[in-house]
């Protein structure tokens, strides 16, 4: 029962937002609108954390499993990435890195470079 | 071949999955932890077995439908531990939330710049605009871009290995002690990889990771759908 109610409203939530997403013809991602949609409804408390626990624990705890049929797509592109190799290269150094440089200095910057406590 | 064995590609998948799993929990050290990712390897050697065996992607990619079917319900759960998460930070949500928007904005930016000088096809900045995030997200806000949502999958992985090894390594040469910052940083940089490499270390910074992972998959979702198209009117 408890997983019946858990999967109801997650279902549900995927639902709404893919008839929304549909009706206004938006290019939004159905699931990120549902997510939205189920957080306010945590937020404002019509939603329990102990009645979505049943279905939500096992989906995320084996979220990466869904993830590995897309992964493994990279295939069909084996060749666009040794043509751009240089460029993924550069990407997978300096992106990650200014990030991380950009964010450790605004909350260095408010915070202190040590630990507060 | 008449009889055809694509069915046993799900039972595969999870056997795999799990096994590789099993071995990265197993594993003590932080970098050999960090390179052990199941998630990775097994994208690694499911492709490199296919590749092998000369096999093409479309009948994989039908037949492990169930697997892709699960993971719209699972991003819709993610509200759950993003709802946790916010509960937590209440006092310190203001400074977080700016910092993890400038994350997310920088990224994108910072990788259409780069695909400028590159004189990248848009199909591949549209692929490399949003790495800021968890792999579920990245895929969704990838294809709603017209990217390619594998290569972007991959890259977000690689990056949250190259934190996990070298996140400590770049704050001790910046100088940075605050659990805070670290925590914000690799959170919202190196996602679940580079946040699990903090949590066994560094709890404080861990938990601050986990925080800023969870907001930053809800503001890629919002700022990077709208960001991205701005950025390549400004540049093209």
């Amino acid at each position: 029962m408890k997983y019946l109610i858990s999967s109801v409203i997650i279902l549900t939530c995927l639902a709404v937002a893919k008839f929304l997403t549909a009706l206004l013809e938006s290019s939004f991602p159905a699931p990120l609108l549902g997510m939205v949609l189920l957080l306010v409804l945590l937020l404002t408390g019509l939603v329990k954390e102990q009645h979505l626990k049943p279905t939500a624990s096992p989906l995320l705890n084996y979220m990466p499993l869904f993830f590995i049929p897309a992964g493994v797509g990279i295939i069909e592109h084996l060749g666009l990435i040794s043509q751009n190799w240089p460029l993924l290269l550069t990407i997978f150094i300096v992106v990650p890195l200014t990030s991380v440089l950009l964010i450790g200095a605004v909350i260095a910057y408010f915070k202190g470079r040590e630990n507060d406590s | 071949m008449t009889v055809s064995l694509w069915w046993l590609c799900v039972p595969c998948i999870i056997a795999l999955f799990l096994v590789l799993r099993f071995l990265n929990a197993k594993t003590q050290h932080a970098t050999a932890k960090a390179l052990s990712n199941p998630v990775c390897w097994a994208i690694v050697l499911t492709a490199a077995m296919l590749v092998a065996l000369k096999l093409p992607y479309e009948p994989f990619a039908e037949h492990s439908k169930v697997l892709s079917w699960l993971l719209e319900p699972a991003i819709v759960a993610l509200a759950l531990p993003l709802y946790q998460q916010f509960i937590h930070v209440k006092k310190n949500l203001l400074l977080i939330l700016i910092s993890c928007s400038l994350g997310v904005i920088n990224a994108t930016l910072v990788a259409s710049l780069i695909c400028y000088f590159f004189a990248a096809p848009a199909q591949l900045s549209a692929s490399l605009a949003s790495l800021s995030v968890t792999t579920p997200i990245t895929l969704l806000v990838t294809e709603s871009l017209g990217g390619i949502p594998s290569l972007a999958a991959a890259m977000v992985i690689f990056i949250g290995v190259l934190g996990a090894i070298f996140g400590n390594l770049i704050f001790s040469l910046i100088n940075i002690r605050n659990a805070q910052a670290k925590g914000v940083a690799i959170g919202t940089a190196c996602h679940a990889i580079g946040t699990a490499s903090l949590i066994s270390d560094q709890p404080k910074a861990g938990a601050f990771a986990s925080v800023a992972m969870a907001l930053s998959a809800l503001l890629s979702a919002i700022i990077v759908p709208i960001l991205y198209p701005v950025i390549q009117h400004v540049l093209v």
